[in-house]
This record gives structure tokens, sequence and C-alpha cells, in this order.
């Protein structure tokens, strides 16, 4: 058994607007010792799924639930107050992304290290001081830092101080969200080599949370890449940095400009989607070069694209009069001159198939038919691709149906 | 540039010397990026550069005219010639002004052009920066519009005096790492296309690399290290180059098992600067009676290429 396996989890957060799907269906498994490197961009859902695990929810959440089984105990069957006094801090602590910005003006460093002892173990003042010291040793922190306070520090004591809060009840596991955001190239370095010092002769494992690929490899033994709240390929490291399978976890490895090494990088066109209404089917479909049939192209995204299509007329074909969509499967094109009889939607289809390289929304087109004077066009329905493969997931159409 | 601070009641003023003895040219349609840590005096530097900031010593020239200690009527001359683009998205842009109004505003600060070649000019400058079709921008507001959308608003505002010298201030640093690439491939673009020269601060050796001809590298408030990039990239001369680039990671999984080679500490302060080289005490090479005694200058030890250090070559 694992030593951590979260399944199915879903985080919905409610807005205004609508429900956002936050983190929707993830799972993964983690082997005690090692870290998960869970990799995205801003809006991904990597922190909400930190969020969802330690139950550090909103008031506006719409929907928390999954399986986190822990040890083999599910901790979202725990009751509140049972998870705060056993789960939270003690067993998984996590290290907050700016969390250096967030300590206590007005307190002494040692004694923000000492809280969560007195709060949760009740321990004496002396005790939990003498706690904290040690801790604090453990980051490689010399003791007299325990007197001083935070803007005293530098930014990587700061850190360091955040790290030994998050120690100091001696948990199995840490959550470490952006650990390293705002810290200088070096600083960044040192406290790299402090969390995998401390990996090490403590057995911590890790949840690390970053956008940043190249600080993943340096702690991950898995890595994870999420976008739009789904969990879209998974694997050991090594896999996913040598040979990734997703276009997503490509076009990310693609988009990192390198120090050494031939390649320039490449930027992915478009911007991460809206997670209230995310793109049907695969939610990476409208950025992705290989998108086809499966993959979730809708009527208003073809409709977007013949409204601002010229090249009908250069392909000798009627100019557009009007696009109208019936519903999510079904677009109505009134051309400038109505084709008489079926015979003339050849050039039409041949149009359509010459597009589909350059722009992968035509693939979504299953056929095109007359009706009344106007060309109806009939898109595939999208699926959702689930994941495929055992200990290397992604969840991609082209790795079961090709293209 | 020194900034004083602290001199009231009767106390001794102390300075900062952000930028310090630094020397630096730019040729036309060249980026040179100046790359440095937090501290190092690169924003400084950036400001400096467009008078926003005067300097307390030294000389400047803008295309052979001096413009350190510029009266006002000069200034306004250099800001057409000369902008910024900003680190921050979120703030550069007025949040009350639509994309139109920001846009027009420095037309309109230096009286360029009737509203109706004003208005050619946005949708033209829109169109540059690929937020098209530039109709549906114009009538945006800031909030309305992502993190790389709003910094492409910011590289058009920038571009509305049809300057032939930007400084960019980490613009990229705030953007999720697929933008950062379209952005600095823009810029690049725009290079080609309008002839600009560019100063790219960044704190980011890798995209230095993809985007600069030359690099310059800031440690408190010196110039330790500049040359052609390929050149410095493969034979950094100074031990500070290296260590930066030795402290950067690659995603490549055998990191994991290896420790990452970083120096200890943090840069010096810059009111109370270390003797002699100011990098000596973090040093992995300095040498005693030299490296803290004698302030070593920028000499040249390869074809365009300098480093300010005694042990170098």
């Amino acid at each position: 058994m694992p030593f951590l396996s979260v399944q199915n989890l879903y985080l919905y957060y409610r807005t205004r607007r609508g429900l956002v799907k936050a983190v929707d269906d993830v799972s993964f498994d983690m082997e005690r010792g090692t870290t998960l490197a869970l990799v995205g961009e801003s809006g991904c859902g990597k922190t909400s799924t930190a969020s969802a695990i330690l139950r550090t929810l909103p008031r506006n959440v719409g929907r928390h639930e999954g399986r986190v089984l822990l040890d083999e105990t599910d901790l979202m069957g725990l009751g509140d107050e049972e998870f705060r006094k056993k789960i939270r801090w003690r067993t998984i602590s996590i290290v907050f992304q700016g969390a250096m910005n967030a300590l206590s003006p007005t307190s002494q460093v040692g004694d923000q290290v000492a809280e969560p002892l007195r709060v949760h173990l009740d321990l004496e003042k002396e005790e939990a001081a003498a706690q904290a010291e040690a801790t604090l040793q453990r980051v490689g922190l010399p003791e007299y830092i325990a007197n001083r306070y935070p803007h005293e520090l530098s930014g990587g004591m700061k850190q360091r101080v955040v790290i030994a809060m998050a120690l100091v009840m001696k948990p199995k596991m840490v959550i470490l969200d952006e650990p390293t955001s705002a810290l200088d190239v070096m600083t960044q370095a040192n406290i790299i080599n402090l969390l995998k010092e401390l990996q090490e002769r403590e057995f911590l494992s890790y949840l690390f949370i970053t956008h940043d690929l190249g600080l993943a490899s340096e702690l991950a033994d898995q890595l994870g890449i999420m976008y739009a709240g789904n969990l879209v390929e998974l694997g050991p490291a090594t896999e996913l940095y040598e040979a990734p399978q997703h276009p997503y976890t490509r076009a990310l490895m693609n988009s990192v400009p390198r120090l050494r090494g031939g390649q320039a990088p490449e930027s992915i066109p478009g911007t991460p989607p809206d997670l209230i209404e995310p793109p049907a089917g695969c939610r990476f479909h409208p950025r992705c070069p290989h998108a086809f049939e499966p993959c979730g192209w809708t009527a208003p995204e073809l409709a977007e694209e013949l409204r601002s299509q010229r090249t009908l007329e250069a392909a000798g074909l009627p100019a557009i009069k009007e696009v109208t969509v019936r519903d999510d499967q079904h677009l109505v094109v009134e051309l400038a001159e109505a084709p008489k009889e079926l015979a003339s939607l050849g050039p039409l289809s041949r149009f359509v198939d010459g597009q589909k390289r350059s722009s992968p929304v035509y693939r979504g087109i299953k056929d095109l038919a007359l009706d009344g004077g106007n060309v109806v066009a009939t898109l595939h329905e999208p699926e959702v691709p689930g994941p495929v493969g055992s200990s290397h997931k992604a969840s991609c159409w082209l790795l079961t149906r090709g293209a | 540039m020194w900034f004083e601070f602290g001199g009231f009641l009767f106390r001794k003023p102390r300075h900062v010397k952000a930028v310090d003895g630094l020397t630096l040219q730019f040729g036309r349609r060249e980026t040179v990026a100046i790359v440095g840590e937090s501290g190092s005096g690169k924003t400084t530097l950036g400001r400096t550069v467009l008078r926003l900031l005067e300097p307390t010593d030294g000389k400047m020239l803008f295309d052979g005219r001096d413009i350190t200690h510029a009266t006002q009527k000069e200034l306004a001359w250099l800001r057409r010639k000369a902008q910024m683009i900003p680190q921050d998205p979120y703030s550069s842009v007025n949040p009350t002004f639509s994309i139109y109004r920001t846009l027009e505003e420095p037309l309109a600060i230096h009286h360029v052009g009737s509203l109706e070649e004003r208005s050619e000019r946005i949708h033209k400058a829109l169109e540059n920066v690929k937020l098209t079709p530039p109709e549906v921008f114009v009538t945006k507001f800031p909030h309305m519009l992502s993190g790389g959308q709003r910094q492409r608003v910011a590289v058009a505002r920038a571009l509305m005096l049809d300057p032939e010298f930007i400084v960019a201030d980490e613009p990229v640093s705030m953007l999720d790492a697929s933008v950062r690439i379209s952005i600095l491939q823009l810029l690049r673009q725009l290079q080609e296309q309008f002839g600009i020269s560019f100063l790219y601060i960044t704190h980011d050796f890798a995209t230095a690399r993809h985007f600069s001809e030359r690099i310059g590298i800031m440690y408190a408030g010196k110039l330790v290290e500049v040359g052609p990039v390929a050149d410095i990239l493969q034979v950094p001369l100074h031990p500070y180059t290296n260590a930066l680039m030795e402290a950067i990671p690659e995603p490549d999984p055998a990191n994991k098992g290896r420790r990452r080679r970083a120096l200890p500490g943090e840069p010096p302060s810059l009111a109370d600067p270390p003797s002699g080289c100011y990098f000596h005490p973090r040093c992995p090479i300095a040498k005693v009676g030299l490296c803290d005694v004698e302030e070593p200058q920028l000499r040249e030890l390869r074809p365009a290429h300098s480093v300010a250090c005694h042990l170098a070559g």
C-alpha cells in the first residue's frame, strides 16, 4: 500500500459566475520518503490540490470530495476536530507560498516556531522553546536566531524559519508550495539543498508544488503535470523529463529557456482556460497542435474560426454571410451564394480537408450537409480522455486512438 | 549612482552605492542584458539610464548628446527616444484607463498627432503587439485582460512615440512560463522591425541568453563581467558568474541525486560594502592581501569580453 493515495479528489469553488472546477478528479499515489512534484502554470489547480488535502478550505466551497488515504486511513472521513488535532501540522504540514512574508513582525522567531507545540501539544514554555531551538538547528540556523525578529533576518533565513515551523511537530509529510519563489538564485539553491538533506535525514515525504520544471527536477521522484484542474500526466520524473507523452507536457518542457543546450524556447499559443466553463473534452485541445476528432471541438469554436476566415473566397468558394450556432454540436453556415445541389458540397469538403493541418478545429467536423440552402456542419461528440498507462499515465486521445 | 539617506538629526549621511562606477555602451538594434540578483543595482541602473534618476557621478551620452544633468526641456526630447517597460503588468497600467486612453497618454503628453492620427497609431500599436482585433481591445480595461495581455499593452505604450531605445525591467518575471517566451519573442521581433535597442534587466540568466547579444553581470552595484552571450556562457571569467550559472537548475532528472553548488551568505550591504573587491567575502578563490585590499577594474581578457577580477585569466 502506498504511503499516500489520493483518489478522485474534487474541489470546486462557488462564485457568482458559477462553479470554478479547480481540482477535477485528481488521483495519485506516493511512497514514503519520496517527492511528488506537481507542476503547472498559474490557475491550474495545484495550490487548490494542497488545500483539498489539508482541508484548508475557504467558505465558498462548492464540492469537496474524494479519498485521501494516508497510512491506510481515509483523511476525508475524519471529523474537522480530529483532522485538526491529529493530521494538520502533526502528520502533514505546509510551507505556504510567500510564507516568509507572513511571519509575525512582532514576535521573536523562536516563539513563532514554538507556537504549534504550545497550541497542539500543550507543552510548557521552556520545553517548547528548547524544541524550537533544536528545530532551528535542524534547518541550519544558529540558536541565537530564536531571539531575533523576522525583519532582522535575510530572505533565506526567513524561509528556513518557515521550514522550521513546518517541521517542529515532526510530520511525516510536508507540502511545499513554491518554497523558493521570492528568493535569489543562490539562496534558492541553498534552500533546495536543505530540503534534500532533510528529506534524506528525516525520511520526509514532499508534495512539491511549483511552476518551475527546473526546480521540480531537483527534488522529484514523481512528476505530475496539471492543466486546468486536471492531472494530465503523471509518472517517474526520469520518464517524464526524457520522454513526455502529453502534448501539454511537451510544450511546457519546450518553453523552458535553457542555459546550456541548443534549443531556443517555444511559446504555447493561447491562454489557460476559464475554469468555470472549461473547453469540452480535453481541456487543452484549443491550444494543442495535434488535436483531432474526439478532442472536444464544439460549434462555438468552429464558429469563431469561420468568422475570422477570409480564405474561403481565396479557395473559390462563396463568401460566408452568416454563421449560427444551433447547439454545441451543430453549426449553420449561410453562404452568399447558396449551393443548389449536394455535389457542390464537394469543393467545401475539400476546403475543410485542406484546412485541417493548419487549423485543427476543422478536424472536429464530422460531416457537412445541406439544409434549405444553408450548410450544416455536424461536429464530433467531445470525449474526455482518461489516463492511459500504469506507472506513467497520460490523458490524451493520441495515445489510444492515434491521429 | 549614490543614494543619500539618514542625514537628519545632525547625523552624518550614509551613502548607498547602488550603482558604482559602471560603464556600458549600446549599439543600434542591439539587446544588452544586465543580469543580477536583487540588490545588485540593476533596476537603479535602468532608471538612471532613462534619467528617471539623476546620477551622482559620471556621464551618460545618448546619440552623442550629454543627458547626465539634462534640463527638463532636454528630458522631453529623451522621453520620445527612450522608453521603459516595467516589471509588474498588474500595477503599471492605470486600472481606471481604457486601453485606448493608456496608449493615448504618451501622445497627449507630447502633443503628437491629431485625434484621428492618434487613433490610427493606437490601432497600429495594438496590431504590432498582436492584440487583435484592435477595435475589440481599445475599449477594454486592464482587469479584463490576462497578465500577458497587460504586458503587451505596456509594450504597446512604450512604442507609441517610436523610441530608439527601451529599458525592459524584468518584463516577464511575473508571467507564466509559456507566456514569457511569447513576450520576449515579440520584443525581438519589434527590434527587427523597428530597429530598437534594448536594455533587458533580469535575474534570469537563461532568458538573457536567448534574447540578447551581450550580457553584463552585476554584483553589489558593480559590473563584474560583460561580453558576448556565447562567450560568457562558454568561458565565464568571473567567479560570481560561474557561481550564478551553477546555481540555476535546468529541467534534468539527474539533479535529484546531486547537491547543487551554491555560495553561502548573501550579497553585501550597499551602504557598507566590503573593502577591495566587493565579492571577496564569498569568493571561492579570493586571495588574501589582494582581493580584500584592491578593487579590481574591468579589463578585456577576450575579444569584447571584460571582467573585473584580479585572478581571472
